[in-house]
């Protein structure tokens, strides 16, 4: 009896210590890129958005300035998601579309629709550290966010920016493009839901450009998160862009034929 | 107000009128549902530094135009787009005119959409000219740089497919181009009489028709087409009125085969446009068969002006087989653009353009500056300057018309 009880402890510290040893060989990269693999799964299924939004841009003085557009997405599980957006306010560029065909690999596939012309133009998705219609929103911050385009980096546990009573991962991601504006970014995400609550950019001299702080978190088909209140600060320029989500529709039955040149040039 | 042509149109138009009516008629129970209201009215101020060069042609002129637009969306699966368009011009009468741009009832499926009406057809890739656009008249009034089009009566039927984009066209009634009268700038002397067109090999009723397909693979976008029907550009078809040499125009069934490639490798786009014609008449009015083409390429840089701002160039040659008889300002010729885009608030642009021709006949310089003012007000200063013509070019008939114009929009 008294050798059965030791062989057990003796097998069960054996298993702790495997336990310890496999947490202990996770190295920070790969939890990193464990973290972020769950947080894309939390996020599957969802189908389809529609989003209604609105863009306040503020300059170092104060003045403000607003845009308004609206957004489909369509999930895209074998590869990357698709999208267009589509311009309203100011009134000079409404009815001005963006079609992206987001790659896991790869560069994105991109159309612009000039209303006023009736013409698709096949654009460079080179653009993406651009600025979104003048915003502080590089039109890398906006697009699809796809698991192969980074590598990661898990960092530490804390307390969650905005939110202390729940605890977050801070974790850096590198992109893979070449092309990026960025050459980190560090995230605070919580463990709870996988919400992200604040992002640092980095820029190509690794010195802090921008801060995006998400808040007025809501929870959709039980299941999936949104932040409908997104604000970017540029510390280079001061400028600052507010980004407030008025409406998202889930799974509205979009199709891929929603998302084509044909349907580019119908869209409103 | 309006002349002989805009009564033409307006038949063209009835016809449309009619079966819009049945179309809205059966749906008149919800028909102020999703109906969208926008438009744009414009001020515009042009200003020629030269004396004309002809007799009749007033210096400067200003007009104010406006153009609504309408749209409705019946269900999921249909829309009916009208969008009028009216200039009144202080110089030129024939600039003073209305167009319907846009009439078009279209209905779709998954992978499939028609449409019939008026519409606007915009197949080009190339930025200089786009010489596959055959669909439309251009409106030579409304911008000498032809970027502007009239709505053309027309039926289309699209198929989507996994081999491509499968268009099919029907043109039922041919729009003269509309060209300066005699008070007007940027025109030829004599000028183009409004009226007795000649349609050669039919009526402005002859049907037209026209084939496109298109399809992306990876980073190439490629289309090409056929088309049967009128050259969009007239030739000349001398007209003595009481002794006094007039210009008729003459238009010519053409065939036509042509297409487009661009390449999007990164930040640069490799384009071409080709089309082979036979049918039209030269400029010595010898009926020949040629070859035209774009090709070019279109680079840009971004965020290397200040925080936000891109710049672009632009750099495209200009061949056409039937060289100095072909008629047209770009037959030889080289353009080079520069674009700046400032991705500021104000959505600042500016554009500066110059196209060399290669056989020496001169150069063209263009201006273009854009910018907004607030939510629903944008400026935009244009101008052009035409150098060193061989007489007798389609340049030196523009000898003294370079020009400036100043451009206020307001958006509703």
């Amino acid at each position: 009896m008294k050798q059965n009880i030791n062989k057990f402890s003796i097998i069960a510290f054996c298993i702790f210590l495997l336990t310890c040893f496999a947490a202990l060989a996770e190295s920070p990269e790969e939890k990193g890129l464990r973290l972020a693999i769950e947080g894309d799964k939390r996020d599957e299924g969802f189908q389809d958005t529609t989003s209604q939004m609105k863009m306040k841009l503020r300059n170092a003085q104060g003045e403000e300035s607003i845009r308004e557009f609206y957004s489909k997405t369509l999930e895209v599980l074998e590869d990357g998601d698709k999208s267009i957006f589509i311009f309203e306010h100011p009134r000079d560029v409404s009815g001005t579309a963006v079609l992206t065909f987001t790659h896991k690999q790869g560069p994105d596939d991109q159309w612009l629709y000039l209303p006023a012309l009736k013409r698709v133009k096949r654009i460079s998705s080179d653009n993406k550290t651009g600025s979104f219609v003048g915003s502080e929103f590089a039109y890398e911050d906006l697009s699809s966010q796809e698991i192969e385009k980074y590598t990661y980096k898990w960092i530490q546990d804390i307390p969650c920016p905005g939110k202390e009573e729940i605890t977050c991962f801070n974790s850096e991601d590198y992109p893979v493009d070449k092309s990026s504006g960025y050459t980190k970014r560090v995230i605070w995400t919580d463990y709870d839901e996988f919400r992200v609550w604040k992002i640092e950019f980095y820029d190509r001299k690794e010195s802090l450009l921008k801060t995006l702080v998400f808040s007025d978190y809501k929870l959709y088909l039980d299941k999936y998160w949104r932040s409908h209140f997104l604000h970017m600060v540029n510390h280079n320029t001061a400028k600052e862009t507010e980004i407030i989500i008025e409406s998202i529709k889930f799974q509205s039955g979009l199709k891929d034929s929603d998302f084509n040149r044909q349907a580019l040039k119908r869209v409103r | 107000m309006f002349g002989k042509n805009y009564s033409i149109n307006m038949k063209a138009s009835y016809f449309f009128l009619f079966f819009s009516y049945f179309i809205i008629n059966g749906i008149a129970y919800s028909f102020y549902e999703n109906m969208e209201f926008k438009g744009e009215i414009s001020l515009s101020g042009r200003y020629f530094p030269s004396e004309p060069a002809y007799s009749g042609q007033k210096h400067n002129n200003f007009s104010i135009a406006i153009k609504p637009e309408i749209f409705k969306d019946f269900d999921e699966q249909s829309s009916l787009i009208f969008t009028p368009f009216i200039r009144l011009d202080s110089a030129d009468p024939n600039r003073s005119k209305g167009d319907i741009r846009e009439f078009l009832y279209t209905k779709y499926g998954d992978d499939w959409e028609a449409s019939i009406g008026i519409g606007q057809v915009f197949w080009g890739i190339t930025e200089s000219k786009n010489l596959v656009d055959i669909i439309n008249q251009f409106d030579e009034v409304e911008d000498p740089n032809n970027k502007t089009k009239l709505g053309q009566p027309l039926g289309n039927i699209t198929l989507i497919r996994d081999v491509g984009y499968f268009e099919f066209y029907l043109l039922p009634y041919f729009r003269e181009r509309p060209t300066p009268g005699k008070k007007g700038r940027l025109r030829t002397d004599p000028h183009f009489l409004k009226s007795d067109a000649k349609f050669e090999g039919g009526s402005q009723w002859t049907p037209e028709v026209a084939f496109r397909w298109l399809n992306t693979y990876g980073e190439i976008d490629i289309s090409s087409h056929l088309f049967l029907g009128y050259a969009k550009q007239p030739s000349i078809d001398l007209r003595i009125i009481d002794g006094v040499t007039n210009y008729g125009a003459a238009y010519q069934r053409i065939r036509q085969i042509g297409g487009t490639i661009q390449k999007t490798a990164g930040p640069t786009l490799y384009k071409l446009e080709l089309i082979g014609r036979d049918g039209q008449r030269d400029s010595k009015l010898r009926r020949t068969e040629f070859l035209a083409s774009v090709i070019g390429l279109e680079h840009t840089m971004y965020r290397v002006l200040g925080d936000n701002g891109d710049l672009g160039f632009i750099l495209e040659y200009n061949f056409d087989s039937r060289r100095s008889r072909s008629g047209e300002l770009l037959q030889d010729d080289l353009f080079v653009a520069t674009k700046f885009s400032l991705n500021d608030n104000l959505n600042t642009e500016i554009s500066l353009s110059s196209i060399f021709d290669l056989d020496g006949d001169g150069q063209t310089y263009q201006l273009d500056f854009g910018k907004r003012i607030n939510d629903s007000l944008t400026y935009n200063i244009k101008g052009a300057v035409y150098q060193n013509g061989r007489s007798g070019s389609t340049l030196y008939i523009l000898r003294q018309d370079s020009w400036l114009e100043l451009e206020m929009k307001y958006y509703f």
